[in-house]
């Protein structure tokens, strides 16, 4: 019961510190990496609830950030829409995509689902940078304007790196909150029971398809609106949302925090989003390393930091002998 | 339309189209007999691109010698690629397959960009200029060779597949993998053999086609993803489907490119990938392997 | 009143082999049916069908007079009829407890926005169900383990945990796919035990099995397949003597010299 209550106390005061470096810093490079983390964090969290808790390894999840982003962009540009309801509305049309794709390809196979999910984000970049007439062709959406938020006693206008980093950490703790929540309720537990054993989650009544649907519209939802935060940070919306960069650092994230641990993906993508300043690496060279990373885990320890944690916590229960009465 | 134009869109769609199928081919080989995703099958391909223009531009190889020397070293570089690797996780699960060999394409492609630019270079030699004219219709001798080489390629492997026992126990792992282990195939001979092939089929292709286009490290990456489209729009583990979708690619490409913007295609491509594995999962010509 | 589980002409066909032929029988409530057959007479291919794990070609099956035909698996398991793996399974990386737990988290009533928001009824929900589930693990004899990962189980402990995972969500009808394949005779006793007490609380039961003097022993009544046909269905002693299910097992030659034997 107490370590409960320490662990909810030192993730509050994680957070808190958190939200209060742009007072004590001015350092805006700082301030970029915070950004970087906050929204990684929400990509990698979903697809270790895809991947890491259900079992379905997807690539689509890039997609479903910059259809978020399009959707935001685009909203706000021709409609004059606020950024709230556009990043909303990308994440809702988003996790509808999440949905539809879903829902036609795993009832195929699970192969189907990897591929079907490649695809679709190969798909995404070929029409975000050849649907001129919807997406500006590669050139993108530049320019996006300064969102804002008036309630009743307060203007706020996000002009400054400071605004966007408040935006994406809040937005990010949320997400994450809610990651927690469902990955420790009983619905996390039918996920990894699926991921587990997925027939003998059948024969007790799961059903399969409803969870993983359930996984990837949630993943999709919160990346969409990620998304639609991100490219008003970037002021601008281009094809290179869609890059693969983000897909194999988010799968990075996932495989070294350990698929199927909160924290430690939780930890992988605040270490990793922090590794750029840290190692000073060529981008090329710190793909290169996240490559030979990969090939490690899958040959070593597919189970990455957080697997390698519960197998000590494991140890601890001596194998039963088979004469035990 | 200038039925002279037509013609020559049409040949150099095939030449491509022939290009496409080794790679399609090799691609869909190790997936039939391994049922294994090799996401760095572009790779290999770039690497012996590169490697041809090395030994073409520095060592001043001929293009028969280069050719060969590439193929060698890829059908050995695969035999490496299996022990090496892809050995350890033979029946691991399909996500470890995919996730390694994206962990190696992404080791090979930044590291040639870390170390060759990505900077496009052109073989230039003598050859790259001579073309053979009939009519108006004009072919480049490097497209012609290129041609050649691949259905020499293409006879090979089906003597291989089908008149020699190793070929044959190769056909019976892709088509029924617990029957062809039941009857005592060994089933760690047959891969091995399987990805050599594979990837030496990617190494000629990369050889053959280098003089022809521009050779970069990014180039495997956008070929790969086509490899997929093709192999699964042709019937995933099918071998013969891999090759005419490939060559049917390479014409529509070429043709409609002439007319259209390319970019149409490559959405056209990926869409119907998409609608085959959802509406027809086994490929227009019928699954040589269950997915 | 009419039998708990009818099966109609169940029929299924493997490219071109017909691996279950029209088999029909009948299943009455509180009994313990053995389903017995040399390799490759349907047995598995039956149970997979009639849980839904496998399509059947043909004939329909009723629990309780409610049509189960062409219900995916999840939704049988749902309707009240469970079974277990010939490949013994378990959710490897939970405890025992959590492994009984999921096995009824579907069928009591909670739903998904309730059990996000921790409510009272969930709570309620999930005590009476840890209750339930320690009690099934003191009668199959794994409570002292109730904590561990079922990674650290034996061979027998995992099939017995199967067992309690499959009564979980107090199911009318178990089927129990090889219970005793592979385990030391001191296990196959008490697993003997175990089905004998859940039998005694209520439970249906079908036995599909190898070994012939267990299911001889347990069951009531005996269904006897062959190449995907039904040869034979009733009491054990009347089974045990029967020269079609001698001839099945053992060739004709051999059957005929025992039932000569036999006198």
């Amino acid at each position: 019961m107490t370590r409960g209550w320490l662990g909810a106390l030192g993730a509050l005061l994680g957070v808190a510190v958190l939200f209060a470096i742009p007072r004590l810093t001015g350092n805006e490079y700082l301030l970029a990496l915070g950004i970087s983390f906050a929204t990684f964090s929400v990509l990698s969290g979903g697809l270790n609830l895809v991947y890491g808790y259900t079992g379905l390894l997807s690539f689509a999840q890039v997609g479903f950030f910059g259809i978020g982003g399009y959707t935001a962009a685009l909203l706000v540009t021709e409609r004059a829409w606020s950024l709230w309801a556009g990043a909303v509305a990308g994440g809702v049309l988003a996790a509808l995509v999440g949905l539809v794709i879903g829902y036609s390809s795993l009832r195929l196979s699970r192969h189907s689902f990897a591929i079907v999910s490649l695809s679709f984000a190969l798909l995404c970049m070929i029409v975000a940078r050849d649907w001129v007439s919807l997406t500006r062709g590669a050139m993108g959406i530049p320019g996006l304007p300064v969102p804002g938020l008036d309630l009743p006693g307060w203007r706020w206008r996000l002009s400054r790196p400071a605004d966007f980093y408040y935006l994406l950490l809040g937005f990010a703790v949320m997400a994450q909150a809610l990651f927690y929540v469902v990955v420790s309720s009983r619905l996390g537990r039918a996920m990894r029971a699926i991921k587990l054993n997925e027939p003998l989650a059948q024969s007790h009544g799961i059903d399969p398809l409803r969870y993983k649907l359930l996984a990837i519209a949630l993943s999709a939802w919160l990346a969409g609106i990620a998304g639609g935060f991100f490219v008003f940070y970037l002021t601008i919306v281009d094809p290179s949302i869609f890059d693969f960069y983000y897909t194999e650092t988010m799968l990075i994230m996932v495989i070294i925090g350990g698929p199927g641990s909160f924290w430690g993906v939780l930890g992988s993508s605040a270490v990793l989003a922090a590794l750029p300043d840290l190692l000073r690496f060529t981008t090329d060279l710190r793909m290169v390393l996240y490559g030979a990373v990969l090939i490690a885990a899958m040959l070593i320890f597919p189970g990455g930091v957080g697997g390698w944690l519960d197998r000590r916590r494991l140890r601890r229960w001596r194998r039963p002998s088979l004469t035990t009465p | 339309m200038d039925p002279g134009i037509f013609l020559q869109l049409l040949l150099n769609g095939i030449v491509i189209g022939v290009i496409y199928a080794l790679v399609a081919m090799g691609l869909s080989l190790i997936f039939g007999v391994l049922e294994l995703v090799n996401f760095a099958h572009g790779e290999f391909y770039m690497l012996a691109a590169m490697l041809a223009y090395f030994l073409t531009m520095r060592l001043s190889l001929g293009y028969a010698a280069t050719v060969a020397v590439v193929t060698i070293l890829a059908v050995c570089l695969g035999y490496v690629f299996y022990e090496a690797l892809l050995v350890h996780i033979h029946g691991g699960g399909f996500e470890r397959s995919i996730l390694l060999t994206l962990g190696l394409s992404m080791v090979l492609q930044n590291g040639a960009v870390f170390l060759f630019t990505t900077t496009p270079r052109m073989i230039e030699t003598p050859l790259s200029y001579a073309n053979i004219v009939a009519g108006s219709v004009r072919v480049s001798v490097t497209r012609v060779l290129a041609l050649a080489l691949g259905l020499v390629a293409f006879a090979a492997l089906y003597l291989i597949l089908y008149r020699t026992r190793i070929g044959r126990a190769m056909r019976g792992v892709a088509q029924n993998r617990e029957a062809a282990l039941m009857v005592g195939i060994d089933p760690r001979a047959v891969s091995r053999l399987a990805v050599a092939i594979g990837i030496g089929l990617s190494g000629l292709a990369g050889a053959a086609l280098a003089p022809v286009y521009a050779v970069h490290p990014l180039m495997g990456f956008s070929f790969v993803f086509k490899a997929f489209a093709i192999i699964i729009l042709g019937g995933l583990g099918n071998i013969a489907g891999a090759a005419i979708m490939a060559v049917a690619l390479g014409i529509v490409e070429s043709v409609v490119g002439g007319f259209l913007p390319l970019v149409m295609v490559d959405a056209l491509v990926f869409s119907s990938m998409i609608g085959m594995l959802l509406l027809r999962p086994e490929g227009l010509f019928g699954r040589g392997v269950r997915v | 009143m009419s039998s708990l589980l009818e099966v109609r002409g169940l029929t299924k066909r493997y490219l071109g082999l017909t691996a279950v032929d029209g088999v029909t029988f009948d299943v009455e409530r509180g009994s313990v049916v053995g389903l017995i057959g040399p390799n490759g007479s349907g047995k598995s291919t039956i149970v997979d069908c009639v849980s839904g794990f496998q399509p059947a070609h043909g004939g329909q099956w009723m629990l309780d007079g409610r049509a189960l035909t062409g219900w995916p698996a999840h939704r049988i398991a749902g309707a009240g009829l469970t079974r277990t793996f010939q490949t013994v399974r378990a959710y490897d990386e939970l405890s025992l407890l959590d492994n009984l737990c999921v096995a009824t988290q579907e069928s009591d009533g909670v739903g998904w926005l309730a059990s996000l928001a921790r409510t009272r009824r969930l709570r309620s929900t999930e005590t009476a169900a840890a209750a339930r589930a320690r009690g099934l693990l003191a009668t199959v004899g794994l409570a002292e383990y109730a904590g561990a990962p079922a990674a650290m189980l034996s061979y027998g402990q995992r099939k017995l945990l199967a067992i309690a995972a499959a009564m979980m969500a107090r199911p009318r009808l178990v089927v129990l796919d090889e219970p005793v394949a592979g385990v030391n005779p001191t296990m196959v006793r008490r697993i003997e035990d175990v089905i004998h007490q859940f039998n005694a609380e209520g439970v249906t039961l079908i036995i599909v099995e190898h070994n012939v003097d267990f299911i001889m022993s347990l069951c009531g009544r005996v269904i006897v397949l062959e190449a995907g046909r039904k040869i034979a269905d009733g009491p054990p002693s009347l089974i045990r003597n029967d020269p079609r299910v001698l001839a099945a097992y053992l060739g004709q030659s051999r059957a005929t010299e025992i039932s000569h034997e036999r006198g």
